[in-house]
């Protein structure tokens, strides 16, 4: 018999009902289109969120650059596919990569950069990148004019619906959610890890420390990069300014928000801020001052995120029931 | 086993090691001892790869090995564990013993993000494997726990059995009864022994005399960055000059 690795948690339930919603929703939110169209972009996003996950809560290693990887994402698709003529999904893959190389040659000079070096190094990469997309030589991302993209089919299928375009977003989802569990969970996962806890340790316990950072960015980018990619394909246009400093820092407050190093807390993070910015669309101006009191309430009164406060509630909560059937207990025998 | 040849390193004008040639016999318990800032953890890091020498070399299975990186003198076989704790603290016990394996598992980043049938099998006897180690320290009941939960004493053999885990043919334990009670020590002594019957060699840097006489086979003596004195342990406690430089003198 094999001992465990882990305390055993029983999670079925909560995967079955989190999935039995994420199947429904397109029923609840029966046929209105715009409901729809904020589910499918909660999906864009948790790809993207789940990705910057893998190089700032699991390596630890700060990125506020990765708007970058989504604009790689999202034009290298829409100009290969209408320059080249390459099927759709070929392209999302292509440009995803794309990213992921771009992401390993950046994390190769910035291994040996940490905390506010890091992040100035990637907002200074992301700053490069709006450039190039705003003068871009022979104009091919279409500079300010933004970028239209054809309509989005794979494999010949023609997506017209909102609900057809959740359900191809969902199988994103699952499938890369799924690999971020295998891989955390492994020998890869456990370097990025011990990294993030004690380089020095690290190194010392025969990890190639440079390597590993560098696997964690290219991974991260290629998951930002698709995201990027689907983005396009469900909005059909982008413009340069989607892709500013702004949404790094989005996509970092969804991590922070819902809880980093955990599969759940993005997942938890995207959905409450997407709701929450779409519920307070009427200050629009106000936008990064709620990410910033966001950021805040995170800071002061839950470290863990969403997700890691809703773990400690269950914990407390486990611990009272069995105390308290403890206390019957030993009353029982009194 | 390990030899090295007038090993020095300087920090600015200060020379914290000062060309110290020493050797260390397989299969024995050679111990590394001088009063504080002698450079002891400073020599420890020159030959763990944390830094490089200035010059001298360092010869490993007569191997050169200086100048390299901490991870790859860990791929060479040398081991170590930290002065300062430094265990991975949100990791579970358990988790902290399968990183130590790291340099011996074989799968890589694809048949890890594809959980290949070959990679199911090698976690699965790699947690096997980082149970038995748990059970050589005594930690079993710890290990699902996160490392930082753990006493003092148990961190520090957690340090031991991690710097292990990777099947070192030597290891270098600096200062391991620091902060350990006194039954901790007793036990001590006789965990260097059963690391000694694994066939791994020890270097170990202890302030601890009496588990240094005790355990010793042979014993190097630093002060000021200049190797002092060496010998058995019976010689080592006779030499005028070590206790000049422990108890000072004229």
């Amino acid at each position: 018999m094999d001992l465990p690795n882990r305390p055993k948690k029983n999670r079925t339930l909560l995967n079955i009902s989190l999935a039995a919603v994420a199947l429904l929703i397109p029923l609840l939110a029966g046929g209105q289109e715009y409901t729809l169209l904020l589910f499918c972009i909660i999906e864009v996003y948790i790809i993207a969120v789940s990705g910057l996950d893998i190089v700032f809560g699991y390596c630890g290693q700060i990125s506020l650059g990765h708007a970058a990887f989504y604009a790689i994402g999202a034009y290298g698709t829409a100009i290969l596919h209408n320059t080249f003529g390459l099927p759709i999904l070929l392209t999302m893959i292509l440009s995803a990569s794309l990213a992921a190389l771009i992401g390993a040659l950046l994390a190769y000079p910035a291994s040996k950069l940490v905390f506010h070096f890091l992040s100035l190094s990637t907002i200074a990469f992301g700053e490069i990148v709006y450039q190039f997309l705003i003068h871009s030589p022979g104009g091919i991302t279409k500079n300010f004019n933004g970028l239209f993209t054809q309509r989005f089919s794979i494999f010949g299928y023609v997506f017209r619906t909102n609900a057809a375009w959740y359900y191809f977003g969902l199988i994103c989802v699952a499938v890369f959610l799924g690999a971020k569990y295998y891989l955390v969970n492994s020998k890869t996962g456990r370097a990025f890890t011990a990294i993030r806890e004690n380089t020095h340790a690290a190194n010392g316990m025969g990890i190639n420390v440079r390597k590993y950072k560098v696997m964690a960015f290219a991974t991260s980018a290629f998951y930002t990069a698709f995201a990027g990619a689907m983005y396009i394909h469900l909005a059909s246009y982008v413009h340069p300014d989607t892709f500013t400093q702004r949404q790094s820092v989005l996509f970092l407050t969804m991590l922070l928000f819902g809880g980093s190093g955990s599969l759940l807390g993005p997942i938890f993070g995207v959905v409450s801020v997407e709701l929450l910015i779409e519920s307070l669309r009427a200050f629009q101006d106000y936008q990064v001052l709620i990410y910033g009191v966001l950021m805040l309430i995170v800071i002061v009164a839950l470290p863990g995120g969403l997700y890691g406060g809703f773990r400690d509630i269950a914990i407390l909560g486990k611990g009272f029931l069995k105390n308290h059937s403890r206390h019957r207990l030993d009353k029982g025998r009194e | 086993m390990l030899t090295t040849d007038k090993v020095t390193i300087k920090f600015g004008g200060l020379t914290a090691v000062n060309a110290v040639s020493l050797h260390i016999a397989p299969n024995k318990i050679t111990s590394l001892i001088g009063p504080n800032g002698a450079g002891k953890t400073t020599f420890f890091n020159c030959i763990s790869g944390v830094y490089k020498p200035n010059s001298g070399r360092v010869i490993f299975n007569e191997k050169e090995i200086q100048g390299k990186k901490p991870y790859q003198i860990n791929e060479e076989g040398i081991s170590r564990t930290y002065q300062i704790i430094n265990l991975f603290r949100k990791m579970n016990v358990l988790e902290n013993v399968v990183v130590g394996m790291h340099p011996r598992l074989k799968s890589g980043y694809l048949s890890d993000m594809f959980r290949t049938p070959a990679q199911r099998k090698e976690e699965r006897s790699a947690f096997r494997k980082a149970h038995e180690w748990l059970e050589f320290v005594g930690l079993e009941e710890d290990a699902l726990n996160p490392a930082a939960s753990l006493s003092y004493g148990k961190q520090r053999l957690l340090e031991i059995v991690r710097g292990l885990a990777s099947d070192p043919k030597l290891i270098l334990l600096d200062e391991p009864a620091a902060g350990m009670n006194s039954k901790e020590k007793g036990e001590l002594d006789i965990l260097l022994k059963k690391i000694l019957d694994l066939g791994v060699t020890i270097l170990v840097i202890e302030h601890d005399m009496k588990l240094v006489m005790g355990v010793s086979d042979y014993i190097y003596v630093l002060s000021n960055g200049l190797l002092l004195a060496q010998g058995t342990p019976m010689e080592v406690q006779n030499n005028p000059d070590v206790i000049t430089a422990y108890l000072g003198g004229e």
